[in-house]
């Protein structure tokens, strides 16, 4: 190759893929209002995201992945908690985290209440972005079961909601996660996260709905008495399709009636309610 | 130094090498928040050390690059600069630029947009400063009336960055917009024009290190600027994913950042093969080991490990974890870093008038200090993302207990950190050891100049 060669080279190749790129940028610019929900973008919105800036955030937290690494994702956080909880939160996050806990905490951004809705309302527009489905599995700040351990952000005495708890929720957590009682070696309460059974995310407030159903099978007529059914007899209302039973018969052990008292099984009960 | 305004370049580089060493406080101070818990959470919190962290690199990197393009276009060009004066007028500026970017960052002025956090006011300061510094160098040009390809090469990244700042200085209502367009600055900074900046600085360097033939290397300087656009430009798509953009970005992201490393490797093999055909035999090997190691360490940092989490089906798991971080320091300081470092190695015998070969061994103790260190935190952000991505990613469990459970990594982080830091501070010893000097000498430049345009 001789000097006029390359310099051809570089010269073509550039102004190929400038024109490219260039091209396709506009072409993005036809489809931004539709994937983004542009119509959508108020101005609360708008005057969310300058809270978003002004205060920072990017620096600690990513939203659509992008930002810094020592705080969560907030691409769905409205999705996940609602705007009562995320509102309290902003007030003052130390109420509900601990550094002693986490070993890391937020600092409280002293936001006016209006400065708060907007910011929500701008973390509510982002979730809304379609963004080819990303993040695969919600992302979750705190709060799951890691399988096989009892493990989670709730387990300790120092979170500051414990207090607030029944024994017994938290009797039942323990139990939930116990390595002999092995419930969470089955049942995540992740949301999405199947593992051998499938995930128990939410099954407080889906028990209620269950009972209530035509195709209930089952004796209960609440949705406690359907969780205490479940522990003692799982095939007598069967859910999740093939992956979880065969031939009505469930997966699940049908020890548990007989390896657990009536107090460890009403504290169980009582903890899976409060999984909302 | 051959001519006596080349001193300036001294100022610049010493300017960079502060900065540089008060991003590395800032590096330690997050690594410590990582571990946790934080005493300085109501004084300096992990966003305000962050900002200042990206910034001073933005700022002494590219003070390392204003330096060198002062010390390279003057020989190059075989003259003295337009103007000595308006260089440091130049330099005051930046430096107080940066500096009352630091400050506001701790009292809370900021744009808040990632890397792009300056306040408007300062970054109209930045587009005067870059306009200033062409000002001086197209003058310093057009007085010599010759230019070589290599400091085209240069002044033409440096031209092309300033216009790439331009993007960030426009308001953006929707905000996949705004992130579309910052990429424009970044990623074609620091994968595109930068590359070229460091291409050129690498082709100066080995021609006199090497004494590698000047028509060849140039060639092949144009063939590895090619290839970076080439796959640079619609490699930007890689920051595209989950954004909100069209879905065929993805793909175009994944195809051409994948080929990302082709120019990377080219590079690399360019630098090995000109010391190889003369055997490094140039006294100044502190500077030959910056240089080959600048080229290396990005094929590492920007090329290997870029490539690890660039494809879009692995990417959807490891988007927005520390394997991003491990992923952009060892990029940042083989690629960016190492060259202006290389750049001041070289440069620093003539500019304080001493012996190239004189007390280098301080300078190797920086050199592995630092190599090893940044290594060591490679592997630290490596191994914890690896962690963070099974368990929060995969498995499900939530952020912060995920974070508890990677502590490890980050003792390992602080303990290769703060190797690295003893590279640095080495560094900054050794550069300031020896007081500039004002006396020209002709140097490895004398007899192999073939300059082009009219002599």
């Amino acid at each position: 190759m001789t000097k006029k060669q390359s310099r051809l080279f570089f010269l073509i190749s550039t102004a190929v893929f400038t024109l490219v790129f260039l091209g396709l940028t506009l072409h993005s610019h036809t489809r931004f209002g539709e994937l983004t929900h542009a119509d959508k973008m108020s101005a609360q919105v708008v005057a969310g995201k300058d809270v978003w800036h002004h205060n920072n955030c990017i620096n600690c937290h990513t939203l659509l992945g992008e930002g810094a690494y020592y705080a969560p994702d907030l691409t769905k956080i409205t999705q996940q908690r609602g705007e009562a909880y995320l509102s309290a939160f902003l007030k003052d996050p130390s109420k509900f985290y601990s550094e002693e806990r986490h070993r890391r905490l937020m600092p409280d951004p002293e936001l006016s209440d209006t400065e708060i809705a907007n910011v929500i309302a701008f973390l509510d527009w982002v979730s809304q972005i379609d963004n080819q489905g990303w993040p695969p599995r919600p992302i979750l700040v705190s709060g799951a079961t890691f399988p096989g351990t009892n493990t989670t952000s709730a387990s300790t005495d120092s979170e500051p909601a414990e207090a607030q708890r029944p024994a017994s929720v938290a009797a039942g957590e323990r139990l939930f996660n116990d390595a002999s009682t092995a419930c969470s070696g089955c049942h995540s309460i992740a949301p999405g996260v199947d593992l051998a059974g499938p995930s128990l995310a939410g099954v407080g407030e889906r028990a209620d709905r269950t009972v209530a159903e035509a195709g209930y099978t089952g004796e209960a007529d609440t949705g406690e008495g359907y969780l205490r059914e479940s522990i003692v007899a799982p095939s007598a209302h069967i859910v999740g399709g093939e992956r979880f039973s065969a031939n009505g018969i469930s997966f699940m052990p049908t020890h548990y009636g007989e390896k657990l008292d009536s107090d460890q099984i009403d504290a169980l009960v009582d903890y899976l309610s409060t999984l909302k | 130094m051959r001519f006596r305004s080349q001193r300036v370049a001294y100022w610049y580089f010493a300017v960079a090498l502060c900065l540089f060493g008060l991003q590395l406080v800032m590096g330690l101070l997050m690594a410590a928040k990582y571990l946790g818990p934080d005493p300085l959470l109501g004084f300096l919190p992990f966003d305000v050390a962050k900002a200042m962290h990206t910034n001073l690199l933005i700022v002494w990197v590219l003070a390392g690059f204003m330096g060198g393009t002062y010390y390279v276009v003057a020989e190059e060009s075989r003259t003295e600069l337009y103007s000595e004066r308006l260089a440091y007028i130049q330099l005051a500026a930046w430096t107080l630029m940066g500096a009352t970017a630091i400050v506001g960052y701790m009292l809370g002025w900021t744009a808040g947009i990632k890397m792009l956090e300056q306040p408007y006011p300062l970054k109209l300061v930045i587009v005067a400063v870059m306009l200033l510094f062409f000002f001086n160098i197209f003058m310093t040009i057009r007085k010599a009336g010759r230019w070589t390809l290599t400091e085209g090469v240069l002044i033409a990244g440096l031209v092309l960055a300033a216009l790439l700042y331009l993007p960030a200085l426009l308001p953006y209502e929707n905000y996949t917009v705004e992130t579309f367009y910052r990429w424009w600055t970044i990623h074609l900074w620091v994968e595109g024009v930068w590359e070229m900046i460091q291409g050129s600085m690498l082709a100066f360097l080995l021609v006199r290190l090497s004494g590698a033939d000047r028509e060849v290397m140039e060639k092949w300087l144009y063939v590895i600027v090619g290839l970076v656009f080439m796959a640079g430009i619609l490699g930007t798509a890689h920051h595209y994913y989950w954004t909100g953009v069209p879905g065929y970005w993805l793909p175009i992201g994944g195809f051409f950042s994948a080929l990302e490393p082709v120019a990377l490797v080219g590079m690399a093999i360019y630098a090995y093969a000109a010391m190889r055909r003369s055997g490094a035999a140039h006294p100044n090997t502190l500077a030959v080991h910056w240089t080959i190691g600048s080229a290396v360490f990005t094929l590492f940092g920007a090329g290997l490990l870029g490539l690890a989490h660039t494809w879009p089906s692995i990417n959807k798991w490891t988007h927005g974890t520390l394997i991003t971080a491990m992923h952009g320091h060892a990029a940042f300081y083989g690629a960016y870093a190492m060259i202006v470092l290389a750049m001041i190695s070289y440069t620093r015998p003539y500019l304080t008038g001493n012996d190239p070969a004189r007390g280098q061994s301080l300078g190797f103790w920086a050199f592995w200090l630092q190599i090893a260190g940044m290594f060591g935190m490679t592997l630290s952000f490596a191994t914890a993302g690896i962690g963070q991505v099974y368990l929060e990613r995969v498995m499900g469990l939530g952020y912060l207990d995920t974070q508890l459970k990677i502590q490890i990594h980050f003792m390992m982080l602080v303990a290769t950190g703060g190797l690295f830091a003893v590279g640095v501070v080495l560094y900054i010893v050794d550069f300031f050891r020896f007081a500039p000097s004002h006396i020209t000498a002709p140097n490895d430049a004398d007899g192999s100049i073939q300059p082009r345009g009219a002599a």
